[in-house]
């Protein structure tokens, strides 16, 4: 492999990463701090592309639609809460997997319901659409790049007001005890809700994100749900900063084994995975 | 009795009494005969998860790893072209799916919790894509059977596996063995053992028992009905694709099972035919049969907090 191609499969494995990171951050941040496996997660980034494709089918800007989309995830999230997951919290984790696969069938239907099940693509917005020059022969798309610090900035947001804010703090007290942070007089109720929109939200901005660099098309969100397990397992379930490490990991590996073994391609994260709980059964930064 | 509860002798007999008679009114309709035994293979499969994740604790996401194994085998070590005997190829390919559950089990039982999950999940995964990417495996098409095993003890032969209905007999019996099977397991020392390490691991621990040595049994024991039931499954429709090891697969028995009544065994036959005959029922009645079907899955883990053999259970133990 030339040192110009082992650049350019890196860049691609640290963007595919942190989109990764995005998309699993939701997931990692509903699991630690209400317990809830949420298996339609994957379904939100599937929401988040559909919605934002739509809209820029409707709207022609990029920019409106995807704030749009991310609104409208973020009152779905709300909603999905408060109609069907509050009334799970007393119940055991079985039937949360159990309500979670129960949605994945509600969105992917109504999914080919409203869209059809033909592949979409979403252009890349007219500002981002150039590529910069790598070496003399080739070159790096724009949008790829302004997507991984979309995903870069994000992270940063996330980290900031996990720790830093008042916010933060009540999720981070509601992960450790619940009992306690409800007796101090906080809502944990309605913090739940915000925690779970925020999940729902994040994991349909990753699928906003991804719109133009991906093809939209039925069943995206199981494929991506699978590979944001290994991402949070390898983490750390519950661990923002896990996932984070988990994702680039996954990102990295998963894309220069497309390159150099083809055949076991889809295999290796799943190997690397083993190899992480062999070693660390709780992941790398396990709490 | 092996059968403790009142609900689970009433549901059992009305099973089987049912089960025996429907090729009697269906004879001349092969294709819902062959429903029916595919249903059947089903709650074999089922069975055997329910009692790894409802009984012995341990919730696979990854038990289609042996649902597909079962099938794969069976083309693998027999010959092409020759009809080979059904029950001694039949217990040949469990001894494998044993020694793979064995292999397996080591790595995965080192974890526990959402851990578990995730690494059976993961196992699977990697088998899936590895018979997916596989040319000699036949990749995504799967393998074909070409001929059907004879099924003869002793020289005594009264089942012919081309023919439905008898198909149909032989799926029953599995079931029938693998309830009674789970069931005699639960009541012995084992059984009582296995579920004191489910409900309370320190103490049995305490106690002297080695709870992996347990579950680890039980993994394998679990492993080896699938791997059963998905021998059968490839058998009745001729083929094995990497389709029967999907997650989806994994995670469709789990609803099954959770719908049925988690751990209770009889709840599993229960649950499967409930989902089969629902989504059966919703294909027939609109092309977006999927809404329907999540919609009364979710209905049902909000109306029934111990799945449909605990509302029997409540309607019918006084």
């Amino acid at each position: 492999m030339s040192t110009e191609l082992f650049f350019v499969q890196l860049i691609n494995g640290l963007q595919y990463g942190l989109l990764l990171f995005l998309i699993a951050s939701g997931l990692t941040l509903v699991f630690g701090v209400m317990g809830i496996l949420n298996l339609a997660h994957g379904s939100m980034y599937m929401v988040g592309a559909y919605l934002v494709w739509y809209f820029v089918a409707v709207t022609g800007s990029f920019t409106v639609s995807a704030i749009l989309s991310a609104v409208i995830a973020l009152g779905l999230g709300i909603l999905i809460e408060r109609v069907l997951i509050q009334r799970l919290y007393n119940r055991n984790h079985l039937d949360q997997v159990l309500l979670t696969i129960g949605m994945i069938f509600v969105f992917n239907s109504l999914q080919s319901i409203l869209w059809g099940n033909d592949p979409y693509g979403v252009a890349v917005p007219d500002a981002l659409s150039g590529s910069v020059p790598f070496t003399d022969n080739s070159s790096y798309p724009v949008y790829r790049i302004f997507a991984a610090f979309i995903c870069i900035a994000i992270a940063a947001a996330l980290y900031f007001v996990v720790s830093k804010t008042r916010l933060g703090m009540l999720i981070r007290a509601g992960e450790s005890n619940r009992e306690m942070v409800e007796a101090l007089g906080v809502n944990i109720k309605s913090l739940y809700t915000i925690v779970f929109a925020i999940g729902v939200m994040l994991a349909a901005v990753s699928g906003i994100i991804a719109a133009p660099m991906r093809s939209i098309v039925p069943g995206m969100g199981e494929s991506v749900l699978i590979t944001c397990f290994v991402v949070v397992v390898i983490g750390g379930m519950g661990s923002i900063k896990g996932a984070f490490v988990g994702a680039l990991l996954v990102g990295v590996i998963s894309t220069f084994a497309a390159v150099l073994m083809p055949t076991m391609s889809n295999m290796i994260i799943y190997i690397f995975m083993i190899l992480v709980l062999l070693v660390k059964p709780q992941g790398l930064f396990a709490k | 009795m092996i059968f403790e509860k009142r609900t689970e002798r009433i549901f059992l007999a009305i099973f089987f009494v049912i089960a025996l008679c429907i090729p009697l009114f269906l004879e001349d309709n092969s294709f819902f005969v062959g429903k029916a035994t595919t249903i059947l293979i089903l709650a074999v499969f089922v069975m055997s998860l329910d009692f790894l994740v409802g009984r012995v604790g341990l919730v696979t996401l990854g038990h289609a790893l042996f649902y597909g194994l079962g099938g794969y085998l069976f083309v693998i070590v027999t010959p092409e072209y020759e009809a080979v005997n059904f029950w001694i190829y039949a217990m040949y390919i469990m001894g494998i799916s044993a020694l793979v559950a064995l292999v397996v089990g080591v790595v995965v039982l080192r974890t526990s919790g959402i851990y578990f999950i995730m690494i059976t999940l993961a196992i699977s995964q990697m088998a899936y894509y590895f018979f997916f990417d596989s040319l000699e495996f036949g990749g995504n098409d799967g393998l074909f059977i070409f001929m059907k095993p004879e099924t003869s003890i002793f020289g005594l032969n009264f089942l012919n596996l081309d023919n439905p209905t008898h198909f149909y007999y032989l799926s029953l019996l599995a079931v029938l063995v693998t309830l009674l099977a789970i069931k005699i397991i639960l009541r012995s020392r084992f059984g009582r053992i296995v579920e004191a390490s489910r409900l309370n691991p320190e103490r049995t621990e305490a106690l002297g028992y080695n709870i992996f040595a347990f579950r680890l049994i039980s993994y394998i024991i679990g492993s080896t009905l699938a791997a059963y039931a998905g021998l059968l499954f490839a058998l009745q429709y001729g083929y094995v694709n990497p389709q029967f090891m999907t997650w989806e697969m994994s995670g469709t028995a789990l609803v099954m099972s959770i719908l049925g009544g988690m751990g209770t065994i009889y709840g599993a036959i229960l649950g499967t035919i409930t989902y089969e005959g629902l989504q059966y029922f919703f294909e027939h009645m609109s092309e977006d049969w999927m809404l329907f079907m999540g919609g009364a899955i979710i209905l049902m883990v909000l109306l029934l907090r111990k799945g449909l053999a605990g509302y029997l259970e409540k309607l019918l133990e006084k």
